[in-house]
């Protein structure tokens, strides 16, 4: 990629007596908007100053002179493709990489952080961007690990409570995390950052499981906190229009170095995605990435009612051209009266039935928690059924039992990838071929030129960003190991292809793809089922709709004659 | 500062910008890095045995010679440190099989002993000549672990019995089922020659049935053990990397949910691989009966297992590093007999040996700690 112009300006080294100025770009607006009351409010102090960051791991460099500056009082947006180094800077804030050069500032004093304890002592607290819970305990005793002291159950519980109903993060600090779906999981990582009450919060992709609505309640309250008591929150995300909501100041990073800084006033999603990817995007691929439903609601369909939160109105863009309805061809997987328990006896599925074309995209709507995962995990053999019956292109398939549904032809991109969709301790190539071994083997003798040759073809072709097809899968930054898991299921050639939450993690460029991929695998006959909470990412892709609630599809439509007021009843579980 | 007026900078500059005393990190262990960590770690060992050795009276100088004579200083001496390292290094990679399938096997020294007592039957009871009976003493030796660490295997699948339970566990009722069948004149108890008190041993096997050894006897000689053992290392190796297979277990091991989803049954390969594990430590016991003692007595596992499995966590369950650590090992075990054989104390050598082992766990240890840390938090 080109150097931004932007880039060549940071090199300004420090001067002592006001380090403050270095690295800042002589063009771009520093201020939010609170910021010009007058230079002895303590609010202008900066909380958190990274100065001249650099980190190199290998060839890679993910942080290239970076300066970053947070202020008491500031939701801080920091904005950049996969890879572009966003978590390894926010690692080093939090002391768990070390940084090759440059300084932490905070609050005026330069400081080293050797590690997250020290981190913690400075009020420095992260939400990662996988999930770091124990599966086997509580709620509460996920969320009181790693504290000192005597362990208080009853105190515990209540503060989860509170911390919930507080920033509406609601959990039942009962729960097994276990039995938790991913949004859940997702707010109790939150709840346990935040009950520590942190000056300085850093949230890495929090919301990418968070409904629209939850996320939105989520920075309501901690704008207000943050405000009030002169606290800080850096914001990573790949959802611009949550960014453009929340935050108050924006740092675009593309590969290791800034390449922009913004007052989020001044700027808007359109002009933060061309400058995150250095190109101008389709205007539907930006609609879709932003999650502007109504741009994807064709004209004429009427207004999105008030009656579903997760509608978000907006001046409509472009509609796309309506899409080709396809040839209808064979069933290629019926799902018939299916029915599941979890371990607890908790019911998952209650009847449900469904059926794939081959060419079509079947899109699964519906609130998260109602039987999407377990629809997921049934389809990936790891859930066998009580009642009920799969087929695949017309055979049965023993539900549950290893590798099963794989023979018989199903790929599936997991909802979770790092739970189910890869192993962290083996290498890219390895992971890119797990599920086609036989490709790569003969006479049971792995060829590691072959796999390696394939491997390389994959990464080129889904840009997957990694130093080589050795390296081990925990080093590669989050959205690219998505894009691992997403280009060994594409490249299956599978009779039935199962995405759950296929745009998860990936930044706008990568979200374009794999619309487009999805798209030319239903084209190529395969038959898609898409598993999503977000209700435009189905709309986006999908032929037809069908609902889900309560562990059993509940209505079926056209993506033509999809009315959100009526789809937004049935998700909520009103007959339509 | 130019401009503290309008849009571009408006941040004064902080009151206080010299920089504080800045905080010094506390330097660490792990900064030592991990040649020298060795270093510190064995030497603190040697000097806290040492000091042991002083204490109860004798001198460490003498000892640690003893040690040196024991296990290197000659030809004879290298011998007894190899053919000591041979079952060490088959209980090893056979705890490297299943570490690597993500089962926790720490019963090898139970397998080990069931492993030779069926070894020893088959050997002592089957007609036939001597290098057929050597080769099938030497499979119902394994089979006989396999088949002990296959009651573990079962109840777990069963029953979910964990297995760091019950092979440890099985440990202890092998120990009695074998030192039972040893005593028992119907079973493996030595035969009464007239005029002749037995003991509670088998009967020493014919030299028929032991494994050749090479080399003179009173100079350097080692036994066929470490040869076995040393291709079944390179190919446990090899299958782990280049097969298949090797890739299926080691998915199980590295996430079982991913593993089921491409089609690695947890029961056959998980299952398949405590087995084999439990081939590998019989396998070992037979080793040991044929290659060395040629009969079984109490006592006969000796901590061979537990040794195996250490031998394992050192080698951070890599097959090829297993091979000198095994080595290593060895000699400590032989250094070792030779010490109590110079008065020292026998329960002192055991604290020495100890202390040897523990100083090249540490590290090892320390760094998985680190790892575990880093990785926890991140
Ligand atoms: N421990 C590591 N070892 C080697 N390379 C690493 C390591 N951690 C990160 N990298 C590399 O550094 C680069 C930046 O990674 P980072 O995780 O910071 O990206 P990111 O901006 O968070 O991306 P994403 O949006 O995909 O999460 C990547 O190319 C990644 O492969
Ligand atoms: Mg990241």
């Amino acid at each position: 990629m080109r150097p931004s112009p932007q880039a060549s300006d940071t090199a300004v080294t420090a001067s002592r007596p006001a380090p403050d100025t270095v690295g800042e770009p002589a063009g771009a607006p520093l201020d939010g908007p609170a910021e010009h009351t007058g230079a002895a409010s303590v609010l202008t102090v900066p909380v958190v100053q990274l100065l001249g960051i650099g980190k190199r791991f290998g060839a890679v460099r993910a942080c290239d002179d970076v300066s970053l500056r947070v202020r008491a009082g500031e939701i801080h947006g920091l904005l950049g493709e996969n890879g572009a180094g966003k978590s390894t800077l926010m690692k080093i804030l939090l002391g768990l990489v070390v940084p090759d050069t440059g300084r932490i500032v905070l609050r005026g004093s330069e400081t080293t952080i050797a590690d997250p304890s020290a981190a913690a002592a400075h009020g420095i607290s992260m939400v990662h961007q996988h999930f770091s819970l124990v599966d086997r305990l509580s709620v509460w005793e996920n969320v009181v690990l790693g504290d000192r002291g005597r362990v208080d159950r009853d105190r515990a519980r209540k503060s989860v409570r509170e911390v919930g109903d507080r920033y509406g993060l609601r959990v039942d600090p009962d729960a097994c995390v276990e039995d938790l779906s991913t949004g859940e999981r997702q707010r109790v990582e939150i709840v346990k950052c935040l009950r520590r009450d942190p000056g300085v919060l850093i949230l890495d992709e929090p919301t990418s499981v968070l409904t629209l609505e939850e996320s939105r309640e989520l920075f309501t309250v901690l704008r207000r906190v943050v405000a009030d008591e002169g606290k800080a929150v850096i914001l990573i995300s790949h959802k611009l229009d949550e960014i453009v909501h929340a935050t108050d100041r924006v740092t675009i990073m593309r590969q290791g170095r800034v390449v922009a800084r913004r007052a989020t006033a001044d700027t808007d999603v359109r002009a933060l995605a061309r400058e995150m990817v250095g190109r101008e995007l389709s205007k539907w691929t930006a609609a879709s990435a932003v999650g502007a439903l109504d741009a994807l609601i064709e004209p004429g369909t009427g207004e999105p009612t008030g009656g579903t939160a997760v509608l978000d109105v907006r001046e409509p863009e472009a509609a796309p051209a309506p899409k080709p309805r396809p040839a209808a061809g064979e069933v290629r997987l019926r799902i018939t009266d299916a029915h599941a328990r979890a371990a607890d006896r908790r019911p998952l599925l209650r009847g449900l039935s469904l059926e794939v074309r081959a060419g079509e995209i079947l899109g699964i709507a519906g609130v998260e928690g109602n039987g999407q995962a377990a629809l997921g995990d049934l389809l990936s053999s790891l859930l066998p059924l009580d009642a009920g019956r799969v087929e695949v292109c017309g055979g049965a398939v023993a539900a549950g039992r290893p590798g099963a549904m794989h023979a018989a032809g199903v790929g599936v991109v997991p909802e979770d990838r790092h739970v189910s969709g890869c192993v962290l301790d083996m290498s890219v190539a390895e992971n890119l071929m797990m599920a086609d071994l036989s490709s790569v083997t003969s006479r049971g003798l792995l060829s590691r030129r072959r796999m390696a040759e394939r491997a390389r073809r994959l990464i080129e072709e889904f840009e997957i960003a990694t130093p080589s097809p050795d390296t081990p899968m925990r080093q590669l930054s989050g959205g690219n190991q998505q894009k691992v898991v997403l280009a060994r299921e594409l490249a299956g050639r599978p009779q039935v292809l199962v995405a759950a939450q296929p745009t998860r993690g990936l930044d706008i460029g990568a979200i374009e793809y794999m619309t487009e991929r999805l798209h030319a695998a239903a084209r190529e006959g395969i038959a898609v089922l898409l598993l999503s909470t977000e209700l435009g990412e189905i709309l986006t892709l999908s032929h037809r709709v069908a609902v889900i609630h309560r562990g059993a599809v509940v209505g079926e439509m056209d993506r033509a004659d999809v009315d959100t007021e009526r789809l937004g009843l049935m998700m909520g579980g009103q007959a339509a | 500062m130019t401009s503290t007026s309008g849009t571009l900078i408006s941040e004064p500059p902080p009151a206080v910008a010299a920089p504080e005393p800045v905080e010094r990190r506390r330097p660490r262990l792990a900064d030592l890095g991990t040649p020298l960590l060795y270093l510190l770690s064995l030497s603190t060992a040697l000097a806290l045995a040492g000091l042991l050795i002083a204490l109860v009276g004798q001198s460490p100088w003498d000892a640690a010679n003893a040690m040196y004579d024991g296990s290197l200083a000659d030809g004879a001496a290298i011998g007894q440190s190899i053919d000591q390292a041979a079952p060490l290094l088959l209980v090893a990679v056979g705890s490297v099989i299943a570490a690597r399938a993500g089962i926790f096997n720490i019963g090898q020294e139970g397998q080990l002993l069931v492993g030779a007592a069926v070894g020893a039957a088959i050997a002592l009871f089957t007609p036939g000549p001597g290098p057929l009976v050597l080769i099938l003493a030497l499979l119902g030796a394994a089979v006989g672990g396999a088949l002990w660490a296959g009651i573990a295997a079962l109840l777990f699948y069963w029953r979910g019995v964990a297995v760091v339970i019950s092979t440890l566990l099985l440990i202890f009722v092998a120990n009695q089922a074998v030192s039972y069948a040893v005593n028992s004149p119907s079973l493996l108890r030595e035969k009464a020659v007239a005029g002749q008190v037995t003991t509670s041993q088998t009967d020493m096997l014919a030299e028929s049935v032991w494994l050749p050894r090479i080399g003179e006897y009173p100079d350097f000689n080692i036994g066929a053990g470490i040869f076995v053992a040393l291709v079944l290392a390179v190919g446990t190796s090899l299958v782990l990397v280049r097969t298949r297979l090797g890739f299926r277990l080691r998915m199980l091991g590295l996430n079982p949910k991913a593993a089921h989803r491409a089609g690695v049954g947890a029961v056959l390969v998980g299952g398949g691989a405590l087995l084999a594990s439990g081939a590998f430590a019989g396998l070992a016991g037979g080793v040991m009966l044929t290659g060395n003692g040629h009969r079984m007595q109490d006592g006969f596992a000796d901590n061979v297992g537990f040794d195996g499995l250490l031998v394992a966590l050192v080698a951070r369950d890599k097959p090829m590093l297993a091979v000198p650590v095994a080595l290593f090992f060895g000699a400590l075990r032989a250094g070792g007999g030779f010490l109590s054989a110079t008065g020292v104390p026998r329960y002192i050598v055991a604290v020495v040996t100890a202390l040897m082992v523990l100083a090249t766990v540490f590290p090892a240890a320390y760094a998985e700690v680190r790892r575990r840390r880093t990785a926890g938090a991140a």
